[in-house]
């Protein structure tokens, strides 16, 4: 991967736009206070422009941010981000003209629990990951470990529908049309496995999962489609859902929040990353990608010149919505 | 003060003795997250994994969610049935240093500022059973706040890892009566106790993270008005309930009742000063931008509990740094912070 040239044209980029005027902030990714992480760097200051950094795991989904930023914005995005950002321009939260979208043509990101369950050692206690080719090495105290590279990216990325961004204005790489892993199965063995059990199992699997959400709404922040000012769940006059954890209060929450991004979820995977507690979010949001593929042949943030899909009605679209 | 060995592998016996007395309750990843549950009777696996807890024994005495009462409604009105009050017998079986300290902190809240009925209920009942740490994360930074891998100040009892066996030093009355009544240790020797202290010596030198408190209360302080700096430091944070929800230091619950046919119960639950709703007041929200919400958080823990307490209230367990969605580091917020000087000049 030529992190380093995209690196070095992104940092050279972002520095002319705010020398040039052309934008007055730019969201990109910094290195990390921990090993192998990333962090948000949101900055109106040329000096922090060498903080810059692309590398297997800028997992933020940055498009989050701009529904709070004023003024107009370079914004470093991946292929799915650039989806969630093109959702938001579709659902009029974003203004076009006030962004200059920076794309990553992203081979995906590194799933740093798979690695810790591969190695066998936690990531600070990893020396080192490095991906060459297809495959990951990684350094532990002692050896080497190589594992293939689809054994450690995250499960959304291996089903990545657009690795380069198709809206941008600077591309920092070449444009890849897919992330060049042959498995796409692979990021729906645990959707897949989840619906093959009878609906009763399902239930309880559920049920079992919703038992330990805490509430803390990382899921529903991270996530650049839960844009509301004003969600449902902070209603309380009168009240219309209980804060308290209680895992139907908190099953309602999550499928209602789902309800709400169908047609936006871009399969970026932040909800799953974000949550504390390890609920596998994703295995609800994805099977919502999947209903509104089948239903109404829509994919979120492909095309900015068409409307949200939960804003038009075709005579012919689908009624089997409500079954 | 007693100081007596065990061997790993009679670890479960010995649990197993003192589950007579008490509810034995240890780490576990049997729910998804690493949480502290009701040991099996059996499984000792956790020593192999066990680092410390995602979820911190806080919740053991304010749990996310707690009955509080039940009432009910009939043509007479409103009947409140008698509260809840359980006082289990608790034995914590491998709590951190760090976290054993986050009670001590919780006790000035809930005990002797306030007397709270339902901590103190579960709180007066525990003991607690520390395990020095050996396996440090890169997030955590006890040592910068006075404390350490191998502090024994918050416990009853400190194991401490001598390879195949454990060294047991009684630090309480507690403590001390726990290895009276039990016949699988045995007293420890010159040996186990050098072997403990080297342990403990490399525990501490792997604590790499380091943050200088001197004076944070005053420099805090001379900082609260600079928005400029908690804007910036606030800028990627995403307001989420994370950092204080997983906190073993932050207590701050919200109270709720659920009311169907006739019949409620009053639930008190986990609330975060990151949510907007939580200062939200009928007339105004005094804290309605995210700088002023994570600047309370920083605040709290760094000047208000120092300015109550004379303590600051924060264990250095590293919980906030390494569950952040976005990486937002406390720590770096702290060293970062303008000198006093400068933050009064801008005022």
């Amino acid at each position: 991967m030529k992190y380093g040239e995209m690196e070095q044209k992104l940092r050279r980029e972002a520095r002319a736009l705010l020398k040039e005027g052309r934008v007055d902030i730019i969201i990109g990714f910094e290195n990390g206070s921990l090993k192998f992480t990333t962090t948000p760097l949101i900055t109106s200051d040329e000096a922090d422009i060498d903080r810059l950094v692309i590398n297997p795991f800028i997992n933020n989904n940055l498009s989050v941010f701009l529904t709070e930023t004023k003024g107009r914005v370079g914004i470093v995005v991946k292929g799915c981000d650039s989806r969630s950002l093109v959702s938001l321009l579709q659902d009029n939260k974003v203004t076009r003209d006030d962004v200059v979208i920076l794309g990553i043509p992203c081979p995906g990101i590194i799933d740093l629990d798979k690695v810790e369950q591969l190695a066998g050692k936690e990531r600070d206690e990893i020396i080192d990951i490095s991906w060459a080719e297809a495959s990951v090495v990684v350094a532990v105290e002692g050896e080497r470990k190589e594992f293939p590279i689809q054994e450690v990216l995250y499960d959304n990325c291996l089903g990545c529908e657009l690795p380069t961004p198709k809206e941008y204005d600077i591309l920092l790489g070449e444009p890849a049309s897919s992330i060049g892993v042959d498995n796409q199965a692979d990021s729906l063995t645990k959707i897949k496995q989840l619906k093959d059990k009878p609906p009763e199992q399902r239930w309880s699997y559920w049920r079992n999962e919703f038992n330990r959400c805490l509430r803390c709404y990382a899921c529903r922040n991270i996530c650049p489609a839960c844009f509301c000012k004003r969600c449902f769940v902070e209603e309380s006059e009168p009240q219309w859902l209980l804060p308290v954890p209680k895992w139907q209060d908190n099953l309602i929450f999550q499928v209602t929040r789902n309800i709400h991004v169908v047609g936006r979820c871009t399969d970026c995977g932040e909800c799953e990353r974000a949550c504390p507690v390890n609920i596998p979010l994703r295995s609800l949001s994805r099977e919502m990608y999947q209903i509104a593929d089948e239903l109404f042949h829509y994919k979120a943030g492909m095309d900015k010149d068409i409307p949200p899909l939960m804003a038009t009605y075709e005579i012919t679209d689908s009624e089997d919505l409500v079954k | 003060m007693k100081k007596h060995k065990i061997k790993k592998r009679d670890l479960a016996k010995l649990l197993s003795e003192w589950s007579n007395e008490f509810t034995i309750l240890t780490p576990s990843r049997a729910e998804g997250a690493t949480k502290w549950t009701k040991w099996d009777g059996v499984d000792t696996t956790f020593l192999d994994w066990y680092r410390n807890t995602t979820v911190p024994p806080k919740a053991l005495f304010l749990p996310a969610m707690e009955e509080m009462f039940s009432f009910h409604r009939d043509k007479e009105g409103y009947h409140i049935e008698a509260p809840l009050l359980d006082t289990p017998k608790q034995l914590v079986f491998g709590i951190r240093p760090c976290d054993a300290r986050s009670l001590a902190l919780l006790d000035m809240t809930f005990r002797d500022a306030y007397e709270d009925p339902y901590y103190l209920a579960k709180r007066e009942g525990a003991v607690l059973v520390g395990l020095a740490c050996t396996r440090p994360y890169d997030s955590c930074f006890c040592t910068s706040l006075g404390s350490s891998p191998d502090d024994s100040s918050h416990v009853d009892l400190l194991l401490t890892d001598i390879g195949d066996e454990f060294l047991m030093e009684a630090i309480t009355d507690k403590g001390n009566k726990l290895l009276t009544s039990t016949s699988f240790t045995e007293t420890a020797g010159k040996a186990a106790e050098t072997r403990a202290k080297e342990s403990k010596e490399t525990a501490y030198r792997k604590v790499t993270r380091k943050i200088n408190v001197e004076g944070v209360k005053d420099r805090l302080l001379s900082c609260f008005d600079n928005k400029d700096y908690w804007e910036k430091v606030a800028l990627k944070c995403i307001s989420c309930g994370i950092c204080t929800f997983l906190c073993p230091t932050c207590y701050c619950f919200d109270i709720n009742d659920e009311f169907i046919k006739n019949h409620g119960e009053r639930f008190r639950n986990w609330d975060s000063c990151a949510f907007p709703l939580y200062t939200k007041m009928p007339v105004e929200n005094p804290r309605p931008e995210k700088w002023q919400r994570l600047r309370q958080k920083v605040c709290h823990k760094y000047e208000f509990y120092p300015m109550n307490f004379d303590v600051i209230g924060c264990t250095g367990c590293g919980r906030c740094i390494r569950l952040c969605p976005v990486n937002w580091d406390i720590t770096l917020a702290l060293t970062n912070l303008p000198a006093k000087a400068e933050c009064e000049q801008e005022k």
